[in-house]
């Protein structure tokens, strides 16, 4: 493979994304959500700074623990990663559903590969300039939301800058996920209409079908239902209920007296959550938009009081006081932990689609 | 120098292409003529290296096509039948585009380019290619093959889509190219183009070549074994005229009149003649007239076939 041709479809591909209206129109409504995001999510900084301030001024204060870590500069990220999942998704399928198709339309690609490049160098040019335009594109949003940040006093640590790179990189692996499912059906079908027909209802399934599966009815189907109360403290709570005269005082089940039934229940709820949490996480992984969602909800620490994750578009979250708290150390290297299988996913989906799109390429009947 | 040996290609068992072997020499000409769906195309795609052969070979200056593409691509100028540019670039980007992947300087492209639009008459059109007539893709399709200064020009149907001054236009350039040495192929299926420009021909039928040669020898070749209409006007219908000749094409009777005609490719009138007199049949004129040049040639397809 020739760098210098390779190189040259790829410039060619990058300034056709840069300059088409498409691209320029999606990367604009990310331009305004982003920043709206940074504002929002500035403001909600603020208020968690002003609060976790209080909190800690009234140390004896019964809340003071409950807020003992200081709010995170990453958390004003929450709101753009809500916008980018499905804005970032949009501009990856534009960018490539008619990368290929749309020259089998017009019949540029028969003279394209009738000039001395290998079909490789065409596939992977394209792919080179996709990648390089959004980059750029991230990268603007990136600088942009730093911006903002400085302009309302907020400077990030050094710890933080890695997170917000680490929030970008994901980012661009979520709109490199779609850009790939996209250019395999470009290359796939012949017509650009229906490479985006089919893109986007991948896009959907992979976006709001698969998390509903992953959080119901495939955990269901698997592990079956919910281990339910046995009657015996089913009659004890009633009792319990009846006999509870006294206002405002929180009575726990757990010393009525049935102490071994209630661990047993416990237990089995327990292991149930880890079960379908698990379910949930294996096929989260087959979709970017979940990984994406559990990879920056580490990132911006949006945790739920009860230590459960909540995505970005809430899609993500299991509601279960059961489950195991899941909040991760502060440190980045608690995080990256946390988010590896994720970030792995990110990294593998795009490059399968991309393999599909190389291997169906090759073979690409041009007559 | 393009040799053909024994290029077969087959689509899901159906030949397009049998046992082609031809050869070209360089400066040449060589008009590749058939009806649709001969394999024209698929032998051009062959040559070009899109399409790889199911048996046989394609040497281009004595490099195998298949097995060493990007040295023949950079010997070769392409025009394919529904020659495609980007929508989005003006001619002069496309062609700079093009320029680069075959690893032309930026300078010497501008001034080429320049050149190679005015010689095909786009000289001055700043517009981008998606506002383009066909005619208009197609010059800008012969700049293209030309932009590299090819020792080979291969062109699919080159003049589909031209009007008369483009038609023109394109045999002065090809003339012009072929007095250099460049060895030229045109594909196209209408008999008038390919006897104006080539000077060798090759006539494909059926994925099958029936016949190759110059165009003098060829056309030559068929004119004596060129079929010719034979019309018989009979006088009377008294006794009634028999005809059973296999190549009867029509006969027609009017009031107390009759008349035949055959198309053969020999000249059978004395042998009409005598039957007919046999026959007590007077013959009221009998004509031989050769065919046109396509009809001949169309007669060639369906013998061949």
């Amino acid at each position: 493979m020739a760098a210098s041709r390779l190189i040259t479809i790829a410039k060619k591909e990058f300034f056709d994304h840069i300059r088409s209206r498409k691209f320029l129109l999606i990367f604009g409504i990310l331009l305004v959500v982003a920043i709206v995001g940074m504002i929002s999510g500035i403001a909600d900084y603020n208020k968690n700074v002003d609060d976790y301030n209080k909190h800690q001024s009234t140390i004896d204060s019964p809340l003071s623990s409950y807020m003992a870590e200081k709010p995170s500069i990453l958390s004003v990220f929450s709101a753009v990663a809500t916008y980018l999942v499905f804005v970032g998704g949009i501009l990856g399928i534009a960018m490539g559903f008619d990368l290929v198709s749309k020259e089998k339309e017009s019949k540029s690609l028969k003279i394209l590969l009738s000039h001395p490049v290998y079909r490789d160098e065409v596939i992977n040019g394209k792919a080179l300039g996709g990648i390089a335009a959004v980059g750029c594109a991230l990268l603007v949003v990136l600088v942009i939301a730093l911006a903002t940040l400085l302009v309302y006093g907020i400077v990030p640590d050094g710890n933080e800058l890695v997170l917000i790179m680490i929030f970008g990189f994901v980012s661009f692996l979520l709109i490199f996920s779609y850009f790939a499912v996209a250019l395999f059906l470009s290359t796939a079908l012949d017509e650009s209409g229906s490479a985006l027909i089919y893109t986007m209802i991948i896009f959907i399934a992979l976006s709001a079908l698969v998390p509903t599966l992953a959080t119901n009815t495939v955990a269901e189907f698997v592990i079956g239902s919910q281990p339910e109360l046995p009657q015996e403290l089913v009659d004890q709570m009633q009792q319990s209920a009846n006999s509870s005269e006294v206002a405002g005082v929180t009575v726990t089940f757990a010393n009525k007296g049935n102490n071994g039934a209630w661990d047993a229940f416990n237990e089995k709820m327990q292991a149930y959550w880890e079960k379908r949490q698990m379910v949930h996480d294996t096929l989260a992984l087959f979709s970017p938009t979940m990984n994406y969602e559990s990879v920056t909800a580490a990132i911006t620490k949006q945790y739920s009081s009860s230590g459960m994750v909540v995505g970005a578009s809430g899609s993500t979250s299991i509601v279960s006081s059961f489950t195991v708290d899941s909040r991760v150390d502060a440190g980045i290297d608690g995080i990256l932990a946390s988010i590896t299988a994720n970030l792995i996913a990110l990294l593998l989906f795009p490059a399968v689609f991309f393999g599909l799109a190389y291997l169906w390429f090759m073979r690409l009947d041009v007559r | 120098m393009i040799q053909l040996e024994h290029l077969t290609k087959e689509y899901n068992g159906v030949r397009a292409v049998d046992d082609l072997t031809a050869s070209i020499p360089d400066g040449e000409i060589f008009g590749l003529l058939g009806p649709n769906g001969a394999g024209k195309s698929t032998t051009i795609l062959m040559l070009v290296g899109l399409i790889e052969p199911t048996e046989g070979r394609c040497l281009i200056n004595g490099l195998d096509v298949a097995r060493d593409p990007i040295t023949v691509r950079k010997q070769i100028g392409y025009m394919p039948e529904d020659v495609g540019f980007y929508p989005t670039l003006t001619a002069a980007e496309n062609l700079t585009y093009f320029g680069r992947l075959y690893g032309m300087d930026s300078q010497i492209l501008t001034g080429k380019i320049a050149g190679l639009l005015e010689r095909v008459g786009l000289d001055g059109v700043t517009k981008q290619v998606g506002g383009y007539s066909k005619g208009m893709r197609q010059r800008l399709g012969l700049a293209k093959a030309l932009l590299n200064d090819p020792s080979v020009i291969i062109l699919d149907e080159p003049t589909a889509n031209l009007d008369p001054q483009g038609v023109a236009d394109y045999r002065r350039i090809i003339r012009e190219v072929a007095g250099h040495g460049t060895t030229v192929v045109v594909s196209s299926h209408i008999l008038e183009e390919i006897s104006k420009v080539s000077t060798s021909v090759g006539i494909l039928s059926a994925g099958r070549l029936v016949a190759q040669g110059s165009w003098q020898d060829l056309a030559g070749g068929l004119a004596d074994q060129s079929a010719a209409q034979i019309t018989i006007r009979v006088e009377t219908l008294n006794p009634m005229p028999a005809f059973s000749h296999p190549d009867l094409v029509s006969v027609e009777y009017e009031r107390d009149r009759c008349e035949a005609v055959i198309i053969a490719r020999t000249d059978i009138r004395d042998a009409v003649a005598s039957t007919l007199a046999g026959q007590g049949i007077r013959l009221r004129g009998l004509s031989r007239e050769g065919l046109s040049l396509e009809e001949t040639f169309l007669s060639y397809y369906q013998v061949a076939g």
